[in-house]
């Protein structure tokens, strides 16, 4: 017995020297390629000591909480991608077993109204950690030059987001859902020039149904991370080409430098698992209600939005119309171009007003949006389709009088 | 100008030209019909209806000359002009009462003899009375449509409005004794307020009076009258006392308690109220009115909470296809229950409100089951929490440990 414990342990530990001696240091690459590694990489080592020599990796000195913001969106969409694919086992993408499924999820799989709920509340957060994300590097001018590629790529990575957040706010397939995506595709079918294609190209039939779905689907679990996967190893490559931005007021040089290991690694463990708490507590104590199962001839009373750019939209378009939707939209692709027309020395706010402008307009009106969206109930504009005029409208009202003689005479 | 229309229509698309030519063919065969050289008027009117489809023209009714453009001539030969209210009816029986020309269109040909039966009918031709309706009193003389289209005077919705002018008229009415106010009572009435959301299965007044043969049913006849589509709850009735005095004519059938023209549902918390009409305040039959309309009250609610608690419980996640079928059940009883208090037979009515009030706790208790079954997620906030926090601070204590000594 003793012998085979010693046996096994001898094995034990020449496998692992097997392994370490015969893989390559570039295969930390991929780490690094995801984001879970930021040094740079010696490939001429053994891959234990390029992962030591990685690790010792020295952070800027001006490195600080703020920057953090790109770490926790990146923290929620691993998150999306774990409990995604753990939905995507149980998930059944059909119009007529989408619902039951997710009943089943729900109550019926070990925990999976926990990974569901932890989904859907990630999906919220996620905007809300981006868009954070998003203005602190506005507000430093990170986005100047050399680094314009990183915030057009960090854009791009944006509308791929809310792709996802609204390919995936179908799939659930209940009333509340069906409806609100109806009411969207019709808000887009408004929309000047090409809305009424898109939205046809979305839609795949006269009304949102099992085309839909599965076009939506497909999108949410195959296109976008595909496209996000790409753009995410971008943008980390660019991260690590250019760096973050220097500090807007100089630092002490003599500071000293943080280390990767452990001590950055061990500060963002901290806040990735209080923001891994914060989700886990949000998807229990508000969860998504479940609702009634979607049904085309069947229209809600009131529509309750359960993510942060379905909110912001259905206020946009109940208060501001078509135009304001479209002009917003403008707004927004503005900031996106930003690198491309601000391009100036000057980083202080007071110093480049039209962009400060655009950016806080954009900020600040998406804040407010999103407050007002979440209190707004409203009944899809389809809903004048329920009750057609009546049709005896176009009857004339009472047939002529009768003639009451009973003999007529003959004209 | 023709010409020209016809050279604009070539050159502007070629597809389109069969069509101009067939709209022209069919302006010049109405423009040539000589009749309407005159009674342009009629123009509107002998081009649309089924009439005007089948080819039947102003000549077929009204005899005359349409070859002939000059006046004497055209209205010459078996000329009628606009026939008189009796000469109407066997006008139009002269086609709708012959089996073979009606056979291919699958119309009755019983149309003149009810018409007969009815009291309109006996007023007009018995009497000849000016008063009563011919055909084209209801049917428009010229435009007949088919009654499924919705401009046609004998379209459900606008039943009412085809019989309102005759009996809303007050004077006209008080001639023969009649009340005018049976139109507003229908519009209030359960089978006015269907109507109105477009329920075609509603009656309008033929579907109790009868439409050529109109007639008020007789005191004995309600009761089947009403029973034509109320079948479960008129067999019911006819097995019970009730019944019995209705055969009897002692009692108005279903009017008793529901009302003629005004027909309305008895309100659950009425039923026993109802009984007050015809029996003693402190009688047997008021008790036993009093036990059914707390039964029904009772099974009511229970079918509603049953709903409610199916409803609750999809929000909660879980899948209900067992419960609906038991909520069907419960459902199936509760119809039979609203037959059975037609009968009054208490015994049975017991057992159908015992086996709603059953399904419905049954399917309460699902719910609340599956409300229990959440609470026990905010559990799980402890543990997370405890880890976390755990977490933070070893992670700090470290971080602390190691910037102490230095790297």
């Amino acid at each position: 017995m003793r012998r085979l414990w010693q046996g096994a342990v001898q094995w034990l530990s020449q496998l692992g020297a097997d392994i370490r001696d015969s893989t390559d240091a570039g295969l930390l690459g991929v780490a690094r390629f995801f984001g879970l590694l930021y040094g740079p990489i010696d490939t001429s080592l053994p891959i234990d000591q390029a992962l030591n020599k990685a690790w010792r990796y020295r952070l800027p000195a001006h490195t600080s909480w703020r920057h953090a913001l790109g770490g926790i969106t990146h923290l929620l969409f691993l998150v999306l991608v774990v409990t995604g694919v753990m939905l995507a086992v149980y998930y059944r993408p059909s119009a007529q077993e989408a619902f039951p499924s997710i009943q089943h999820i729900v109550s019926g799989v070990t925990l999976g109204w926990l990974v569901r709920d932890l989904h859907v509340w990630s999906a919220s957060l996620l905007v809300l950690a981006a868009l954070a994300h998003m203005a602190q590097v506005f507000f430093e001018a990170g986005y100047k030059p050399p680094r314009e590629t990183t915030w057009l790529v960090g854009v791009v990575l944006l509308f791929v987001v809310l792709a996802f957040g609204a390919t995936g706010y179908l799939l659930a397939w209940d009333q509340s859902a069906y409806w609100t995506v109806t009411e969207a595709l019709a808000a887009l079918e408004r929309m000047p020039l090409l809305g009424g294609f898109l939205a046809g190209l979305l839609r795949a039939d006269p009304i949102v149904s099992g085309a839909t779905l599965s076009r939506f689907f497909a999108a949410h679990v195959i296109v976008l991370p595909w496209l996000s996967l790409a753009a995410l190893g971008f943008h980390f490559a660019m991260v690590r080409r250019h760096g973050v931005a220097p500090p807007l007021t100089p630092v002490d040089p003599a500071r000293e430098r943080r280390q990767f290991f452990p001590n950055h690694l061990l500060r963002a463990s901290m806040l990735g698992v209080l923001v891994l708490a914060l989700a886990i507590t949000l998807a229990i104590l508000s969860p998504r209600p479940v609702g009634v199962a979607a049904h085309p001839g069947e229209l809600p009373d009131v529509l309750i939005s359960s993510w942060i750019v379905v909110d912001v939209s259905r206020a946009l378009a109940f208060y501001l119309g078509s135009w304001g939707f479209a002009l917003f939209t403008l707004l927004g692709l503005a900031l996106a171009l930003l690198p491309l027309f601000d391009r100036g020395p000057a980083r202080d706010l007071k110093q480049r007003p039209v962009a400060a402008a655009i950016g806080l307009t954009f900020f600040l009106s998406f804040l407010a949006l999103w407050i007002v969206g979440r209190t707004l109930r409203t009944i899809p504009p389809d809903a004048s389709v329920a009750n057609p005029p009546a049709a005896e409208a176009s009857v004339p009202a009472v047939p002529a009088a009768t003639d009451t003689s009973a003999q007529g005479e003959p004209r | 100008m023709r010409a020209l229309v016809l050279v604009a229509a070539l050159a502007l698309a070629l597809p389109g030209t069969g069509r101009a030519q067939a709209t022209q063919s069919a302006d010049s065969a109405t423009t040539r019909y000589g009749c309407l050289a005159c009674h342009a008027d009629k123009r509107a009117a002998f081009e649309e209806g089924v009439h005007s489809e089948r080819g039947i023209q102003c000549h077929d009714c009204h005899g005359g000359n349409p070859a002939s453009r000059s006046l004497p001539a055209a209205h010459g030969g078996k000329f009628t002009g606009s026939p008189g209210k009796v000469a109407v009816v066997a006008l139009c029986g002269s086609c709708h009462s012959d089996p073979n020309q009606m056979r291919q269109y699958g119309l009755p040909t019983g149309i003149v003899a009810e018409f007969r039966t009815s009291r309109h009918g006996m007023l007009l031709l018995q009497q000849q009375n000016a008063d009563a309706p011919t055909c084209t009193s209801c049917h428009d003389a010229h435009t007949i449509l088919r009654p499924d289209d919705a401009r046609s005077t004998v379209y459900p919705t606008n039943i009412t409005s085809t019989c309102a002018p005759c009996h809303e008229n007050k004077a006209l009415m008080d001639k023969y004794g009649l009340p005018t106010d049976q139109v507003r009572q229908f519009e209030q009435s359960a089978h006015g307020l269907a109507l109105k959301d477009q329920n075609f299965a509603a009656p309008t007044c033929l579907g109790c009076h009868g439409s050529h043969s109109a007639l008020p049913p007789k005191v004995t006849e309600i009761t089947s009258v009403c029973s034509r589509c109320h079948v479960g709850v008129g067999n019911a009735f006819q097995r019970g006392p009730h019944g019995q005095a209705a055969r009897s004519g002692k009692l108005a059938g279903c009017l008793a308690c529901h009302g003629n023209h005004d027909t309305e549902r008895v309100p659950e918390a009425q039923i026993a109220a109802t009984c007050h009409k015809c029996h003693e305040p402190d009688s047997e039959a008021v008790a036993l009115g009093g036990r059914i309309q707390a039964d029904v009250v009772q099974a009511s609610g229970d079918l509603q909470a049953a709903a409610k608690a199916i409803e609750d419980v999809t929000r909660a996640g879980l899948q209900t296809a067992d419960l609906q079928f038991r909520l069907e059940t419960a459902r199936t009883a509760y119809l039979q229950i609203t037959e059975v208090q037609h009968d009054l037979d208490l015994e049975r009515l017991d057992d159908l409100t015992r086996s709603v009030r059953s399904i419905s706790r049954d399917l309460r208790g699902a719910a609340e089951a599956s409300a229990e079954h959440k609470w026990e997620h905010k559990l799980w906030l402890v543990p997370v929490w405890f880890l976390a926090l755990a977490w933070v601070s070893m992670s700090v204590l470290v971080i602390r440990s190691y910037e102490r000594k230095g790297p």
